[in-house]
C-alpha cells in the first residue's frame, strides 16, 4: 500500500495525524523483539519478565520506535524521509492492552522542508511513549 | 494553675535542616538534626530537654529522636493529628506541658522526605481498614484522592460565591515569591514569578494551577518551648506565645467537609481565631505580620477572613493592592511560605514566626510586635500569636 | 537504603572514571543490510511502506531503490540469540559499569529516553558497525522507581566506507528497587487493565455499597428523627439515635461544586476527570464523576441525573450526567 506523499506546503502546524490503535499481543511483542534482533529475555520469556518485576513480556524500545516511525510514514507517505527520533519512555507495553498513537505537527522549517511531529503513545496505564519525529517532505509542484 | 494559655511559654530556639528534593538520608536523621540545631540555638543542651512532641504523621518516634539527639529523661511526649492542621496543635501541646509544669523544656519537631520518599501528591490509597480509610473510600473510587483535588473543590465554590479569580490567587503566589527571592533557604531563592507565568502554568486540578500548589520537600524543622522565666536566662530574644489554640468544627471531615450547609464556611478556623483573640486580648488590628498556612494559595484568603483581617468573601480585595507584601498591611509568609520556601508541614512557618519577632527575617517588616502563625485548612486546625518577650 | 557518606563518595569517584570512556568494543553487523530482515521487521510492525519492501515503488520514490526503515538502525549490530544467555564480553566497559552499580544495590535498570538521528537511509548491501561512548553519569536522583543514577551513552554508526550514517543516544536509569515494588512484583498476576481504587468496606458503609450493587443510590435515615445523612455513620448527629434505615435517592440533583482533575493521572481513571459535589433533591450531598461532558461546560447549579454503572471491569459506582 502506498498513499500519495504529503507535500511540505500541504502540512500546517497543528494538523493532527490519524489516530493509530495498536493491539498489544504477545505475538507482536515477541515478533518485534525477534525482528529487531533483540533477544534480551524480558521481551520473549515471561519468567524472565516476572523476575524483573513485570507481569508479562514487555515491548522493547526498537519495536516502539518502529511503530512510531510507521505511524508517521502511514500519514506522510513513501517520499517522506525520517531524519530523527527523540522519545521518552513511560509505562510498559504489556500483552492484553492497547496502545493508541496520536500526533500532531509541532513545527515547520523551510530550510530543507523539515517538519517536526509530536507523538504520544498511550496505553491503559498512562503514556508509554512521548516524543518527536523529525522528517523532510518533498516540496510541492 | 493558669486558666488560659496567655504568656505561659516562649519559643527560645529554632533549627532546621537544609530544604531539598532529595535529602539522601533518613527522616529520623533530619528530625535529629533539626532538634539538635533548635536546642543549640536556644543555648541549651540535650540534657535540659524533658518533653518532645510532633505530628501523628511524623515517621520518627519521640523516643527515637530523643535517643539520637542524646535527650535523657522525657516527662512529656505527645502527638497531634490531621496533617498540616497540627502545625500549631503541636505548639499547643508544648505550651500546655510547660504551663502546667508537666515539662520544663519541650522540643517540637517535624521532618519528612516529602519529595524523595512518600509524596502526598500521589494520593491516598489502601491500607488497614480504619475509620480514616472508610472516609477516603467515599472519594477514591471517583478519583478524588489528592490534597489538591479536595482543596480545589472548596476553591471552586469560593470563587463562585465571591467572584475571586485565578489572578487573585496569583497575587498570593507572587507576593510570597517576592519574599522567597531573598531567602537563601527557599527552593525559589532568586527566582521571581510573574502573573503571566502563573496564568500559563498547567492546571493540576481546576481551578488550581501549578503555582497555587505547595512544593514537596525533604527537610526537618524544630523549635524549643520553655517558660517565660527560663527564657529570660537564655541568649536569644524569646518569642512569647501570647495565645495558642486548636479547633475542629461542626460537620468536620479531614479535607473533605463537603456537606456543611455552606461548604465555604470554615468553623474550625473561625474557632481557632476566636480563641486566639480571646486568650491574648488582641485583635487583628494588633497583628503586624503573619505566617499563614499555605499548602494552596486559596486557603490563605480564607484564613485572612476567619482571622478578621477583612470581611468574609472580601479577601481578594484585601490583598489586591499588595497587603501581603513588605510595606503592605500584613506582610505574610515572609520566608516564601510552603509555596516558595519549602513544605515542612507548617513547622518552617513556626520558625519564620520566631524570626519575625527576633527581627531576623530575610524580608523583615519594620513593625514586629505581634505575629500570627496558623496551621492547615480543611482539617481540624490551630493557630497562635507570638509577641515580644 | 541507598549508600551514603564516604561509601557514596568513593562510589561516585569510581563512576567518574567511566565518563567519556569508549566501551572498548566495536559492534559489527553480522549481515549486510538485507531484504529478508527488512521484510521480517515490516511484517512485525505492520509497516506497509513500499520503500522498504516493494522494489518498483521504492524505485519510483525519492529513495530510488529499496531502503531499510531508519528506526532499524540498531538492529544491524545487535547480537541476536546470543543476547539471551546474558553473557557478555569481559572487555565491555558498559557492562562492567552496570555490574558496578549492581554491586552497590542499584540492580534495577530501565531505559528512559532515546534520541536518534539518521544521516541517510540504509540500502541493501550496506555494512554497518558502531562504536559506543559513555557520555555522562548523573548525580544521584530520587525517581518514581527509586534512588538511582542516569547513564547516557552515545553510539555512532558507520558504513563500509567509514562514513557516518547515524547516531543514537540512550538514557538508562540504574536504580535501587524499592522494597514495596519488589514485593508487589511477586504477587500473582495483576489484571492487564488497571482498575479504579476500591472502597474499603466496614460495618458502617458496606450496606451502602450493597445497595450500589443492586443499582440503588441509598441515603441513610435516622429511624427516630427521620433526618437524612451522608456519608453514613453509626449514630444520628441530631438526636443521637443508633437506629437507622435508608431511602433510595431519585438521583436528581444539581452541581454544588466541582473540579477537573488533570494531575496526577492514576491508572484506571480517564483524564481530564470531572468530579462534582452534587446536591441531591432529597437534600444530602454526594460526590461522584460527571460523564460525557466537556469539562469547560460544567458549571455550578447545573442539573444532573445519577445512574449506577460499571466504571471498570469490577466496580459499580453512581455517576452523573447532565439532566435532559
Amino acid at each position: 500500500m502506498s498513499i500519495e506523499t504529503l507535500r511540505y506546503q500541504d502540512v500546517n502546524v497543528g494538523d493532527a495525524l490519524p489516530e493509530l490503535p495498536i493491539a498489544l499481543t504477545s505475538s507482536l511483542i515477541v515478533a518485534g523483539a525477534v525482528a529487531s534482533q533483540d533477544y534480551t529475555p524480558v521481551h520473549h520469556d515471561k519468567e524472565a519478565a516476572e523476575a524483573a518485576g513485570m507481569q508479562d513480556v514487555f515491548m522493547n524500545i526498537l519495536t516502539t520506535n518502529g511503530l512510531v516511525s510507521r505511524f508517521v510514514t502511514d500519514w506522510a507517505g513513501i517520499d517522506a524521509r525520517i531524519t530523527g527520533v527523540s522519545i521518552k519512555l513511560g509505562t510498559p507495553n504489556l500483552p492484553g492492552d492497547t496502545m493508541t498513537l496520536t500526533g500532531a505537527v509541532a513545527e515547520k522549517d523551510e530550510t530543507g522542508n523539515a517538519v517536526t511531529v509530536e507523538v504520544t503513545g498511550k496505553n491503559a496505564w498512562g503514556n508509554h511513549v512521548t516524543g518527536t519525529v523529525k522528517l523532510t517532505l518533498p516540496a510541492g509542484d | 494553675m493558669p486558666t488560659t494559655l496567655k504568656d505561659e511559654a516562649a519559643i527560645v530556639g529554632i533549627g532546621e535542616t537544609e530544604y531539598s528534593k532529595n535529602s539522601g538520608r533518613s527522616e529520623l536523621a533530619l528530625a535529629a538534626e533539626a532538634c539538635r540545631a533548635a536546642i543549640a540555638d536556644a543555648g541549651l543542651t540535650p540534657a535540659d530537654i524533658d518533653g518532645m512532641t510532633t505530628f501523628t504523621m511524623d515517621n520518627s518516634d519521640e523516643i527515637e529522636v530523643a535517643r539520637a539527639v542524646g535527650v535523657g529523661d522525657l516527662r512529656f511526649f505527645s502527638r497531634t493529628p490531621h496533617g498540616g492542621g497540627a502545625a500549631i496543635g503541636v505548639m499547643h501541646q508544648a505550651v500546655m506541658a510547660v504551663a502546667t509544669g508537666s515539662a520544663k523544656a519541650v522540643v517540637v519537631y517535624r521532618a519528612l522526605n516529602g519529595r524523595s520518599g512518600a509524596r502526598y501528591s500521589e494520593g491516598v490509597s489502601g491500607g488497614p481498614t480504619t475509620s480514616d480509610l472508610i472516609h477516603w473510600s467515599w472519594y477514591m473510587p471517583s478519583g478524588l484522592m489528592t490534597p489538591a483535588s479536595w482543596v480545589a473543590m472548596v476553591t471552586q465554590r469560593y470563587m463562585h460565591e465571591t467572584g475571586c479569580t485565578s489572578e487573585d490567587l496569583a497575587e498570593v503566589c507572587i507576593a510570597q515569591r517576592e519574599h522567597a527571592i531573598k531567602n537563601p533557604r527557599a527552593f525559589f531563592h532568586g527566582k521571581p514569578l510573574t502573573l503571566e507565568e502563573h496564568q500559563s502554568a498547567r492546571h493540576i486540578v481546576e481551578p488550581l494551577r501549578l503555582y497555587d500548589c505547595c512544593q514537596e520537600t525533604d527537610g526537618g524543622a524544630a523549635c524549643v518551648v520553655v517558660s517565660p522565666e527560663m527564657a529570660r536566662d537564655l541568649p536569644n530574644p524569646p518569642a512569647l506565645i501570647r495565645a495558642v489554640a486548636q479547633g475542629a468544627g461542626a460537620h468536620q471531615e479531614s479535607m473533605t467537609s463537603f456537606y456543611r450547609p455552606t461548604m465555604t464556611d470554615l468553623p474550625e478556623v473561625d474557632l481557632s481565631a476566636r480563641q486566639c483573640w480571646e486568650i491574648s486580648g488582641l485583635t487583628a488590628d494588633d497583628i503586624d505580620a503573619a505566617v499563614i498556612y499555605d499548602a494552596f494559595s486559596s486557603i490563605v484568603l480564607w484564613q485572612l477572613e476567619s482571622y478578621g483581617f477583612c470581611k468574609k468573601g472580601e479577601a481578594a480585595d484585601f490583598i489586591r493592592d499588595g497587603a501581603l507584601r513588605l510595606g503592605g498591611r500584613l506582610p505574610t509568609n515572609t520566608h516564601g511560605g510552603q509555596l516558595s520556601e519549602a513544605y515542612v508541614h507548617g513547622m518552617n512557618g513556626v520558625n519564620e514566626g520566631v524570626r519575625l519577632i527576633r527581627g531576623t527575617s530575610t524580608s523583615q517588616p519594620a513593625k514586629n510586635e505581634h505575629v500570627l502563625v496558623t496551621a492547615g485548612v480543611g482539617v481540624p486546625t490551630s493557630g497562635m500569636i507570638l509577641g515580644q518577650g | 537504603m541507598a549508600i551514603s557518606g564516604t561509601e557514596r563518595e568513593e562510589f561516585e569517584k569510581q563512576l567518574e572514571a567511566y565518563v567519556g570512556l569508549d566501551i572498548g568494543l566495536e559492534d559489527r553487523g553480522r549481515d549486510p543490510v538485507n531484504a529478508a530482515m527488512v521484510r521480517h521487521w515490516c511484517e512485525a510492525m505492520g509497516d506497509a511502506c513500499g520503500a522498504y519492501t516493494d522494489a518498483a515503488e521504492a524505485a519510483a520514490s525519492v529513495h530510488g531503490e529499496l531502503v531499510a526503515p531508519p528506526t532499524m538502525l540498531q538492529t544491524w549490530i545487535l547480537g541476536g540469540v546470543s543476547m539471551a544467555s546474558g553473557e557478555s564480553d569481559p572487555r565491555d566497559k558498559q557492562k562492567e559499569l552496570h555490574r558496578l552499580f549492581d554491586s552497590k544495590g542499584f540492580t534495577g535498570v530501565v531505559a528512559t529516553n532515546t534520541e536518534q538521528e539518521y544521516t541517510r537511509y540504509l540500502k541493501m548491501g550496506d555494512e554497518i558497525r558502531a562504536k559506543t561512548v559513555i557520555e555522562s553519569i548523573s548525580e544521584q536522583k530520587a525517581t518514581g522507581l527509586g534512588i538511582g543514577y542516569f547513564i547516557n551513552t552515545r553510539s555512532t554508526f558507520r558504513d563500509q566506507n567509514d562514513e557516518e550514517v547515524g547516531w543514537l543516544t540512550f538514557r538508562v536509569l540504574k536504580f535501587e528497587i524499592a522494597e514495596a515494588s519488589a514485593s508487589s512484583s511477586s504477587e500473582a498476576a495483576a489484571p492487564s487493565r488497571p482498575q479504579r481504587l476500591k472502597p474499603a468496606l466496614g460495618h458502617d458503609n458496606a450496606w451502602w455499597w450493597d445497595c450500589v450493587e443492586k443499582d440503588e443510590l441509598a441515603i441513610q435515615r435516622c429511624s427516630r428523627c427521620q433526618a437524612l445523612r451522608h456519608p453514613p455513620r453509626p449514630m444520628c448527629g441530631e438526636c443521637q439515635a443508633s437506629d437507622w434505615d435508608f431511602v433510595f435517592s431519585t438521583g436528581q440533583g444539581t452541581i454544588y461544586s466541582f473540579v477537573v482533575i488533570r494531575h496526577p493521572e492514576v491508572p484506571g481513571y480517564t483524564y481530564p476527570l470531572v468530579v462534582a459535589v452534587v446536591e441531591l433533591e432529597e437534600g444530602t450531598r454526594f460526590v461522584g464523576n460527571v460523564l460525557d461532558i466537556d469539562p469547560e461546560e460544567v458549571e455550578i447549579g447545573m442539573p444532573v441525573q445519577a445512574s449506577i454503572e460499571l466504571v471498570d471491569d469490577e466496580m459499580k459506582l453512581p455517576v452523573f450526567r447532565r439532566a435532559q
